[in-house]
């Protein structure tokens, strides 16, 4: 698995793996939506939506993009299903630390979903925000890891 | 508890001065012996991070129910100079004027002869939790009424009683909400969402009045032992986090311009007077009218399906109060013997008013401001009544609820939803909810017990205790 819950008191605390960072903002997209729907599903895909964030380091584009996707699943009822992202600028590995970090970085695409039904995916629970308490982006053996809050 | 921690009374505990680099003033908390044991370092840090920023007075304060949270820990509570002082998303949090609000019934629990009929007949019209429509039709001209009126606007779209306006904190409205400061995003969220809970810890909860502890005042509340009543807790839904969402990218960025030192990220803010601070402010009173004009659809459907149900008025019903627990509000208080204008934040707080204080309606004045404090699914809920004690000690403050104890993942490792919801059923609380998960998630057992925190902010002073209402049947989102 990708991804897994780690212990948070209040909300819900994440750890996602990858073996690059394009990879990982995928995965980061389907833990949110396992998160929210207690799913994600694997099924042919019905909609596409548009997805663009922006960020001065690697962290901000984690949170600004999982915002940006927050507000699609929500107001477009879309199940992600698969994510097709570009990510601009900066090598693929994560550079802790180092100046390949920072700078304004932009990852854009499209997210491909099906459309929310009650009776499949009301499995989970509403996300009200990504939150920078506790975040953390670093390189791992296997590529890079997120530990990332969302606000319950 | 950390060593540096200073007990002061059997209630009240200091976090000094240099236990966070930076601190400008002391921290406070309210916690009972039996309460502390619990508390988590995070929350304490936080305290001491909040008391680092511009402006702030006094004290920052940590009621009973305090646990590790987004930038101010949950249950805190810090008041700013207007000049000097600063506002911060991180003190007021991703649901904006997440609140609580209780009506009264002509029932009892004799009336009630199909509890499950009546809580799956109140779970088919008010739609809970992710993916939730709401019936309420509004268009973007209502959005931005309702974002403007709050209450009031609900109410002359037909959706509830005039009285139902005074009852609530601010009249249901407050002051400054800047529909510019809204984006086009937190629009969309917010349109089809107006007349639901969301999920994590929103419901709609019916109670008994169990035991009044205090006659008088519960009179004046209108509230009578052994009453059938519904209390619904919910906030600004999807609208609200994109405010804060929006803002708070502004405000890390103000913080920097404006060199505030932030011992934490998540504490972005900008002096209350600055553009950035203003802007805050307008979008996150807008979020606020939201949520009140959501709790008030959501109020007149409960009413439509008693009246229908039970034969009785919909005037029968009516509207105890309604109090916000994420806000930060322009308020008048006390300090150093000077009376000022303050902002101040509450997040996961509630205001407590004392018996005199002009905010309080007419017709509670006297009483004090009534405070409504909900328990978990199993364990009772409160109403208090505010004090002179907490006008003082905590900017007229108190608690907002029972306090999480324990992570969702652990609540899911201890029990299945299946047998959270048998057990409650046993004690007599049909619970319904979109999935199992959910209420293992919240379960009884992962909260501190409501009973504990609010005997602690009464020995504390920061409120009297009026009335317990018994969960009877709750539905979660």
């Amino acid at each position: 698995m990708p991804f897994e819950e780690l212990e948070h008191t209040a909300d819900v605390k994440m750890r996602i793996t990858a073996s690059g960072f394009s990879g990982l903002l995928s995965e980061s997209g389907f833990a949110l939506s396992q998160v929210t729907y207690g799913t994600y599903p694997r099924e042919a895909p019905s909609l596409s939506v548009g997805i663009e964030a922006e960020g001065k380091t690697r962290e901000e584009l984690c949170v600004n993009f999982l915002s940006e996707l927050l507000v699609i699943m929500e107001t477009e009822y879309l199940v992600p299903v698969a994510f097709s992202l570009t990510v601009s600028a900066g090598p693929e590995e994560i550079q802790t630390g180092a100046a390949e970090n920072r700078g304004k970085l932009t990852v854009s695409g499209t997210v491909s979903g099906v459309e929310f039904e009650r009776e499949k995916h009301a499995g989970g629970i509403g996300v009200k925000g990504i939150s920078y308490s506790g975040l953390t982006l670093r390189r791992v053996e296997t590529g890079c890891e997120l530990i990332i809050i969302f606000d319950i | 508890m950390n060593d540096k921690i200073r007990k002061l009374t059997e209630t009240e505990w200091e976090i000094p001065k240099g236990f966070v680099e930076g601190m400008r003033v002391p921290g406070r908390f309210f916690l009972s012996e039996t309460l502390a044991a619990s508390i988590e370092d995070g929350a304490l840090t936080q305290l001491g991070n909040v008391a680092c920023l511009p402006g702030i007075l006094k004290n920052s304060l940590g009621m009973p129910d305090i646990h590790w949270g987004y930038g101010f820990p949950i249950g805190g509570v810090a008041a700013f100079d207007e000049t000097e002082g600063v506002i911060s998303p991180g003190g007021v949090g991703f649901d904006i004027n997440c609140g609580v609000r209780m009506i009264t019934t002509p029932l009892t629990e004799k009336d009630l002869t199909d509890k499950p009929g009546l809580i799956s007949e109140l779970y088919d019209a008010v739609p809970v939790g992710v993916g939730a429509k709401s019936p309420v039709r509004l268009s973007q001209k209502d959005l931005t009424s309702l974002m403007e009126e709050g209450s009031s606007y609900a109410v002359e779209l037909g959706y509830g009683m005039k009285s139902d306006i005074e009852h609530c904190e601010e009249n249901g409205r407050l002051e400054g909400a800047d529909i510019s400061a809204v984006s086009d995003k937190a629009r969309k969220r917010g349109i089809p969402q107006c007349g639901t809970p969301g999920s994590g810890n929103d419901f709609l909860e019916l109670q008994k009045a169990a035991k009044i502890f205090d006659a008088e005042t519960a009179k004046v509340y209108g509230v009578e032992e052994g009453q059938i009543c519904v209390m619904i807790h919910c906030g600004s839904r999807g609208l609200g986090h994109q405010v804060c969402t929006d803002h708070l990218k502004v405000l890390e960025e103000a913080a920097d311009r404006y060199g505030i030192a932030l011992p934490d990220r998540q504490l972005a803010c900008a002096p209350l007077a600055s553009k950035e601070g203003e802007a805050y402010f307008g979008g996150m009173a807008a979020a606020a009218n939201y949520a009140w004009a959501n709790r008030q659809f959501i109020t007149h459907i409960v009413r439509k399906i008693f009246e229908k149900r039970f034969g009785i008025a919909y005037e029968e019903m009516p509207l105890v109060y309604d109090v916000a627990h994420n806000v930060a509000k322009h308020e008048e208080h006390i300090t150093d013997g000077i009376r000022r204008k303050v902002c101040v934040h509450r997040k996961g707080a509630t205001r407590a008013f004392a018996p005199g204080s002009p905010e309080v309606p007419a017709a509670y004045r006297a009483a004090g401001q009534p405070v409504i404090i909900p328990g978990s699914m199993g364990t009772p809920s409160y109403l208090l009544a505010g004090t002179v004690a907490a006008m003082e000690r905590t900017f007229g403050s108190t608690c907002h609820g029972a306090g999480r104890l324990k992570s969702r993942s652990g609540a899911k490792k201890m029990q299945t939803g299946e047998e959270v919801a048998a057990s409650l059923l046993e004690q007599g609380i049909v619970v319904k909810a979109p999935n199992a998960a959910a209420i293992a998630e919240e379960s009884p057992a992962v909260y501190k017990p409501s009973s504990e925190v609010v005997k602690c902010v009464a020995d504390a002073g920061l409120s009297r205790i009026i009335c317990r209402m018994k969960p009877l049947g709750v539905i979660k989102g």
